[in-house]
């Protein structure tokens, strides 16, 4: 008997532990998260702050799940400001930087959980389109604290936009996608202007290839762009989409796209080893070293590659050129942003938008803007980073703004074979109708 | 692995049927929680997965009220997208291709490591080796290093050499991609299989060597008619994991397609990842039913490859 009982208490204490080791469930999750959730992010500030003094601790805390990876500038930007933040208003706050993996592949089950999360941030597109239905609107918090006297009109405009006519992010970080390129290699060749249409944009590149120099780089990662935005300046980036998605590469601008490319590829201003690049090769050894003129990416791209590039030089940025008949002009492209949001079910709204009000403004943005090269939020810090001087006027310049890619991505099935083709197509190995016929085969 | 008569032996109570019957509560008390676990951590997850593929789903923890009933839909729709069947051909590719070339290698150095050469600890650290470091650090070095048309390692030994072909081949254009990733993930996995086949050689008596060799059979004959039959049961083995990794093939995949995939390198699970958490920077269609299909399908692949392996290497016939 006595063995009996003694081998039934095992096994309740097996089980037990086993339960235990499966963690908690249902209405304890959060109290059984909290702690758990807490100890990356005390690891990840421990360089910034002072751990006894992290307010994170308490469990009461304000819990900002961030896209960034702890160790880029942007996070130690936030933490520095997070920090003096806590100090100002007392608020704790635990910031959890997961990077755009983890936010993406972890944030909608968290929520879906009902994981103690009050705000997050990622891109505009997907904060609002993918993770919209958790968001608070955020139309009361900005008029009760006047928020939009500072910010940048077009950017909450565009959050407006994709929030579906209403507001449920606050833009930070802001982004423009455009041709960037090396202004002493312009000087050496020539020119003194950026092109703004496709002839200028021709003869640009003749005169960079002709001083001995690359005229255009790219990497596999952002090629697609380059059939995208030429598709949407000759019919527009909603046709384009259409184009993509429906598979209509009988439509005229298909051909027609891929005439222009083979025109360029034809006349040598590919780099020699376009098909090659594999991100990021072309935009680290081609253009940043010096030996490319231009390369159409993001605002990112100084800082990606400023370690290489070095601090003396020069860029210089122009949108995408207008082209003969086309419906769009130099005034779209893609821009937008880093977006916070806040969780429709956090109580604790009102701290949230502090901090939120806190990181996108004054000093807090200024610091961001400074350790990662990136535009200011805040349109009072009017002082752009020297790298991105010349990036002000295309930014300012925008009003039709252009989802990711200009539409070329806008289809998942599609998006590798377009690249397989189109990097055939710069890279010469492929004619324009073969880049159309490639398409077609695919769709069928 | 429950087994009721060293229980009935270790509870000292089990005296033949009765005994078993008496116990009846005892088995049950210990059988629940294998039971419970396995249900909850391996039986729900794959009900649930093989019901969601007849469902259009849209976030992968949505919950069953938001799923929409598509029927086959899903299953045609993989059938008809190029980009999946070139992800499936891609896979087979590096399981079947990839699988020659690393488990050739793994036994060629598997059997000249237990000759008795010398060094021969040193020489399977150096081949072991790739598995320590992390495949993110061995893929940039491949990708950006020895495969780079500018200055990479290929370039520079083809130029040595005078080979122009080896000097000017372009190992990461769309054409050629596919071989890169082959060769730099071949690479890393060679010494976890090569310790799998060593250890199953190691285990051969030397008895056998020595009376083959009395009767005056050479080294090959003796690989050929000796190691090679007792290692049935490591190659099932070897195949077995081999599978099961390039099933799973994901991180390499990634790694030589960085921001948005490739038709070189994509594998069924970057599509399904792609259709469960979205594809590149852009925001594309989601639909996680599509996704728990790919791991059906999947599923069914790796069952039927297993099925065919137990056929040819039945390895219970020989006992050594």
């Amino acid at each position: 008997m006595k063995k009996k009982m003694l081998s039934a208490l095992l096994c309740t204490a097996m089980v037990a532990a086993a339960l235990t080791g499966c963690g908690g469930s249902g209405d304890s999750a959060p109290a059984a998260e909290a702690p758990a959730a807490e100890a990356p992010a005390a690891e990840e500030e421990a360089p910034a702050a002072d751990a006894a003094e992290a307010p994170a601790a308490s469990g009461d805390s304000l819990v900002y799940w961030s896209m960034w990876d702890a160790a880029e500038p942007q996070a130690q930007a936030i933490s520095q400001s997070i920090e003096k933040f806590t100090a100002e208003t007392g608020i704790a706050v635990d910031v959890q930087f997961k990077g755009r993996t983890g936010i993406r592949e972890g944030l909608q089950p968290a929520l879906d959980a009902g994981t103690n999360i009050d705000l997050f941030d990622e891109d505009i597109d997907r904060v609002n389109t993918t993770w919209g239905s958790y968001l608070l609107d955020l139309e009361e918090l900005v008029k009760t604290n006047d928020y939009e006297a500072s910010a940048n009109a077009g950017l909450m405009a565009a959050c407006r936009e994709v929030g579906g006519g209403t507001l449920k992010s606050i833009p930070y970080q802001p982004n423009v996608f455009a041709y960037f390129y090396n202004i002493e290699i312009f000087e050496a060749a020539g020119v003194s202007a950026p092109p703004t249409t496709w002839a200028e944009f021709l003869d640009t590149c003749q005169k960079i290839k002709d001083a001995g120099y690359t005229p255009i780089t790219n990497d596999n990662a952002y090629i697609s762009s380059l059939f995208g935005y030429h598709m949407s300046r000759l019919i527009g980036e909603p046709a384009t989409e259409e184009v993509v998605k429906n598979g209509d590469w009988d439509n005229p601008a298909v051909l027609q796209t891929a005439q222009a490319y083979e025109e360029l590829a034809s006349k040598g201003y590919f780099s020699e080893t376009i098909e090659s690049n594999q991100w990021p090769a072309g935009q680290n050894t081609e253009l940043a070293m010096g030996t490319a003129a231009m390369y159409l990416n993001g605002s990112w791209l100084p800082n990606e590659v400023k370690d290489i590039a070095g601090e003396d030089f020069k860029w210089g940025c122009f949108s995408y050129p207008a082209v003969e008949g086309g419906v769009d002009g130099t005034e779209a492209s893609n821009y937008g942003a880093q977006v916070f949001a806040i969780n429709a079910k956090s109580t604790k709204a009102d701290q949230a938008f502090q901090l939120i009000t806190y990181l996108t403004k004054g000093e807090a943005d200024a610091l961001l803007s400074e350790m990662s090269v990136g535009i200011p939020a805040d349109s009072n810090n009017a002082e752009w980073p020297a790298l991105l001087s010349n990036v002000k006027p295309v930014m300012d310049s925008l009003s039709t703004r252009y989802p990711w890619g200009a539409g070329a991505e806008a289809n998942a099935d599609m998006t590798p074979i377009i690249i397989e083709n189109f990097t055939k197509l710069c890279g010469g190995s492929l004619d324009a109708q073969g880049f159309v016929d490639a398409l077609k085969a695919a769709g069928n | 692995m429950f087994d009721g008569a060293a229980l009935l032996h270790l509870t000292g109570i089990g005296k033949g049927v009765t005994g078993l019957k008496k116990n009846k509560t005892m088995i049950v008390v210990f059988l629940t929680p294998a039971v419970v676990m396995f249900s909850i951590i391996f039986l729900y997850p794959i009900i649930r997965t093989v019901l969601m593929s007849f469902f259009k789903i849209e976030g992968v923890t949505d919950a069953m009220s938001k799923w929409e009933f598509s029927g086959m839909a899903n299953y045609i729709k993989l059938f008809n997208t190029e980009l999946f069947r070139i992800s499936m051909w891609n896979i087979f590719r590096i399981w079947l291709f990839g699988g020659l070339i690393v488990m050739g290698l793994a036994l060629l150095f598997a059997a000249i490591l237990t000759s008795g050469i010398r060094f021969k600890n040193v020489f399977r650290a150096i081949i072991y080796m790739p598995n320590v470091v992390s495949a993110v650090a061995l893929a940039t070095m491949w990708l950006q290093y020895v495969f780079s048309p500018k200055f990479g390692l290929f370039r520079s030994i083809g130029k040595a050499l005078h080979w122009e072909w080896l000097e000017k081949f372009q190992w990461l254009d769309p054409s050629h991609l596919f071989i890169a990733l082959l060769v730099a993930y071949c690479f890393g996995m060679v010494g976890y299989h090569m310790l799998i086949f060593a250890s199953g050689i190691e285990r051969i008596g030397t008895e056998y060597y020595e009376a083959a060799t009395l009767d005056g059979a050479n080294r090959i004959q003796q690989f050929r008619y000796i190691t090679l039959p007792l290692l049935k049961g490591v190659t099932k083995t070897n195949i077995t994991m081999w599978s099961i990794s390039s099933a799973g093939f994901f991180l390499w995949s990634q790694l030589f397609s960085m921001v948005v995939s490739n038709t070189q390198t994509i594998t069924p699970v970057v599509y399904m990842y792609q259709n469960i958490f979205g594809a590149g920077n852009s925001m594309t269609e989601r639909n996680a039913g599509i996704g728990a299909a790919v791991g059906v399908l999947l599923s069914v692949c790796v069952v039927l490859i297993f099925v065919v392996c137990d056929k040819i290497f039945k390895d219970n016939d020989i006992e050594f």
